[in-house]
């Protein structure tokens, strides 16, 4: 007691405001909001550590023979050589190397300093005080198998390691996750859930909020304005963990295999930058990406697979159906027939409809046939779609009937009663995942467990192939 | 494979006898974003400030020249200053890519320019070279100073680079940093037209280690964009000082 007591008397002491600003993020030198010489001072009496942003790789001796600098950006990970540029700079009066992949988070120079709290935790968002009281207020039942996978996921968790959760579509993941999310919680835990796109934030934001009411929690993604800078539960991409480091004690990443993730190294560099080391991932997919699906399937990752919805009905399976050149037709402004013949049908029976189709151009092309061939109320939208967040709030309201969409809206979105068919099948685009996860809107919903689901193409491609031998599999084990 | 430098996506050249026989293709953007940027037409620019004449209301074009330049002039502020060129006019695309350059401090953007720049400068110095061309040694004086405008300490400090310069050493010729900036006063792009022309003190001041050079010469001042015009005439104002023989200016945009 003695000993800390003078421990506290004989160091200096530190701003709460850097502390609390700094803690578990990495900031360039010229972000900070504090004066330089109180920053040199934290700096002297090691409570915030100063390193460069660009490294220098050359580590083997042909590196250096060649003469050829190969550098690292030590804030985004990134090593692609042709990402990085020199540039005259104005601070060092030299030639500086900078980072081109993550410059719309602020320049980093090779004379620019990444600076990060390294003294003492602040105190944190503490449970102490609602130990005996239920953060999770969700009221639904968990069925047996999704009991089980909670139960397994906690405990792993708890004793810090690694856990995959292989469950269909439509299986409850996120119920799932709220009991390991609560017991970390109420151990102080900086938690994170972090996923590849922004639509899943969004949608998850309000889900979280409800289930934990008196738990503060931020919402991160690109254009959110609720960042709460001491909030315990973090629901973000994995671009805006860029800024974090050394931060949370236990992450889960939702839909670990959708599209930037496994396609961009910077963001799963982000996500461990972000993790406290040696704290415990927990990943959630339905289509886990090779890698993570060898090491569960060989018992070095350990995990559960759930193979049924949590409502217990199979996943719908996919028809296919021939139209011949939809490119073409689509392009010349026509629509093929047996979709018009499908879409009238769907129409008539006042079912709303997600057609999907492969880039931008057609989704804007197709939508302007179907407003013209009078479907009304028909809404197309893409990535770069500013009304995009608001069209799809008016689909879930029942506004619009028909959504052309690219594949951003593969995952994440689950609307009742939709019906589903991709126009352009055999397009490369739909590999065997972002199909099973197409397949996975239709059905989600208790009250319409079946709904029907076509993948109009021209001629069956691989992946389509094996994408339904994966629904039929999983409906096998399903059943059993 | 070559890299579009804006959309990183790759180049796709269409091919032809130059790219097929280049050792290498040089560093730019791709068909598709150079298809976004608005060139500007030269047999339908104001002779003065160098702008699209077809973006204009063509009642307030007279004999080639814009309405602005018929200002300038009235006001008699041009002095020195004769005129402006200009590779593209101002458009969202283009927006885009400059803020990329300046704002985020992407420097090597310019590098896509740099083709447009080098060819520009070798028209102007033949349009000069033929003005005078009766007299054929008169095509060695065409050669320009180039002097970027400067920015001032402060908001160097801020961005790092200066974008003119980078854009000047594009050109394939020596760069003098002639010109000095003393105030730091809020940016051009944050102020309305009545303001920037309004604006009649120049915060530029001459590097006296250059006057010399500039004496008797040709001055060729480098900026990003050319908007009303302003700051260029203030730049000109503190060039005339050292007594050159004439001053025109190359911006890469016409706003």
């Amino acid at each position: 007691m003695l000993l800390i007591s003078r421990k506290n008397d004989y160091f200096p002491s530190y701003h709460l405001d850097m502390q609390r600003f700094l803690f578990g993020r990495e900031f360039r030198a010229e972000e900070l909001p504090f004066p330089d010489k109180v920053v040199k001072e934290h700096v002297k009496n090691g409570y915030v550590a100063v390193r460069p942003g660009i490294e220098s790789l050359n580590d083997n001796i042909f590196d250096l023979l060649s003469g050829r600098k190969k550098w690292l950006c030590a804030r985004c990970g990134n090593r692609d050589q042709e990402a990085f540029a020199t540039c005259a700079c104005s601070h060092c009066r030299k030639k500086c190397v900078y980072c081109r992949h993550c410059l719309t988070m602020g320049i980093v120079r090779s004379c620019t300093n990444l600076v990060t709290w390294i003294g003492p935790e602040p105190e944190s968002w503490t449970c102490s005080t609602h130990n005996d009281v239920q953060l999770c207020t969700w009221d639904g039942r968990l069925s047996d198998d999704q009991n089980a996978a909670a139960a397994a996921l906690d405990q792993a968790l708890t004793a810090r390691e690694s856990f995959l959760i292989w469950a269909v579509t439509g299986a409850g993941k996120t119920e799932i996750m709220y009991q390991a999310i609560e017991h970390q919680l109420k151990k102080g835990k900086h938690v994170v859930l972090a996923t590849p796109r922004t639509d899943v934030v969004r949608e998850l934001l309000p889900r979280m909020r409800a289930a934990f009411p008196s738990v503060p929690i931020s919402g991160l993604y690109a254009g959110s304005d609720d960042v709460r800078a001491d909030a315990p539960l973090v629901l973000s991409t994995a671009h805006q963990l860029i800024r974090y480091s050394k931060c949370f004690d236990c992450v889960f990443i939702d839909e670990v295999d959708a599209f930037p993730f496994h396609f961009d190294p910077m963001l799963e560099f982000a996500v461990r930058k972000a993790a406290k080391p040696g704290a415990p991932f927990a990943y959630l997919s339905a289509t886990p990406p090779a890698a993570l699906r060898s090491a569960y399937l060989s018992g070095s990752l350990s995990g559960v697979k759930l193979s049924r919805r949590y409502h217990g009905h199979p996943l719908p399976v996919p028809r296919f159906h021939w139209i011949g050149g939809w490119l073409r037709a689509i392009q010349k402004g026509q629509l093929p027939v047996p979709l018009r013949v499908w879409l009238t049908e769907k129409m008539e029976q006042k079912r709303q409809v997600f057609v999907f189709v492969p880039s931008v151009t057609l989704s804007r092309d197709l939508t302007e046939i179907l407003q013209r061939e009078a479907f009304d109320r028909t809404v197309g939208v893409h990535a770069e779609d500013p009304h995009r967040h608001t069209k799809v709030a008016d689909f879930r309201n029942g506004k619009i009937n028909i959504l052309v969409t690219t594949t951003i809206l593969e995952r994440g979105v689950t609307v009742p009663g939709v019906e589903v068919c991709v126009v352009g099948a055999d397009d490369p685009v739909f590999d065997e995942c972002a199909l099973v996860q197409i397949s996975g809107r239709v059905g989600r919903s208790a009250e319409y467990p079946a709904g029907d689901l076509v993948f109009f193409h021209n001629g069956k491609t691989l992946a389509m192939v094996r994408a339904l031998g994966q629904i039929k599999q999983m409906n096998k084990e399903g059943a059993l | 494979m070559a890299l579009c430098l804006f959309c990183n996506a790759e180049r796709r050249e269409p091919l032809t006898f130059r790219t097929l026989l280049s050792p290498e293709t040089e560093a730019g953007f791709c068909p598709a974003c150079r298809d976004g940027l608005k060139r500007i037409n030269r047999r339908n620019n104001c002779l003065y400030c160098g702008r699209d004449l077809s973006l204009l209301d063509q009642e307030t074009v007279r004999d080639r020249i814009c309405r602005d330049c018929v200002w300038w002039r009235k006001s008699g502020r041009n002095g020195l200053y004769v005129k402006n060129y200009s590779v593209f006019s101002y458009n969202e695309f283009i927006k885009e890519i400059i803020n990329q350059f300046k704002f985020r401090g992407d420097s090597i953007l310019a590098d896509g320019f740099a083709c447009d720049l080098r060819k520009t400068f070798q028209r102007i110095k033949k349009e000069h070279g033929t003005r005078t061309a009766f007299r054929l040694l008169d095509k060695m004086d065409a050669s320009f100073i180039i002097v970027p405008i400067p920015l001032s300490a402060a908001r160097l400090a801020e961005r790092g680079f200066n974008q003119a310069e980078v854009l000047a050493e594009k050109m394939g010729a020596p760069v003098t940093n002639a010109l000095v900036r003393d105030k730091h006063e809020p940016k051009q792009s944050k102020k309305n037209r009545r303001e920037r022309l309004m604006e009649r003190v120049t915060p530029f001041r001459i590097n006296a280690d250059y006057a010399s050079l500039i004496e008797g010469g040709k001055v060729l001042l480098i900026d990003d964009i050319y908007t009303t015009g302003a700051t260029i005439r203030l730049a000109a104002e503190a060039l005339a000082q050292a007594n050159p023989i004439e001053i025109d200016s190359l911006t890469l945009i016409h706003g």
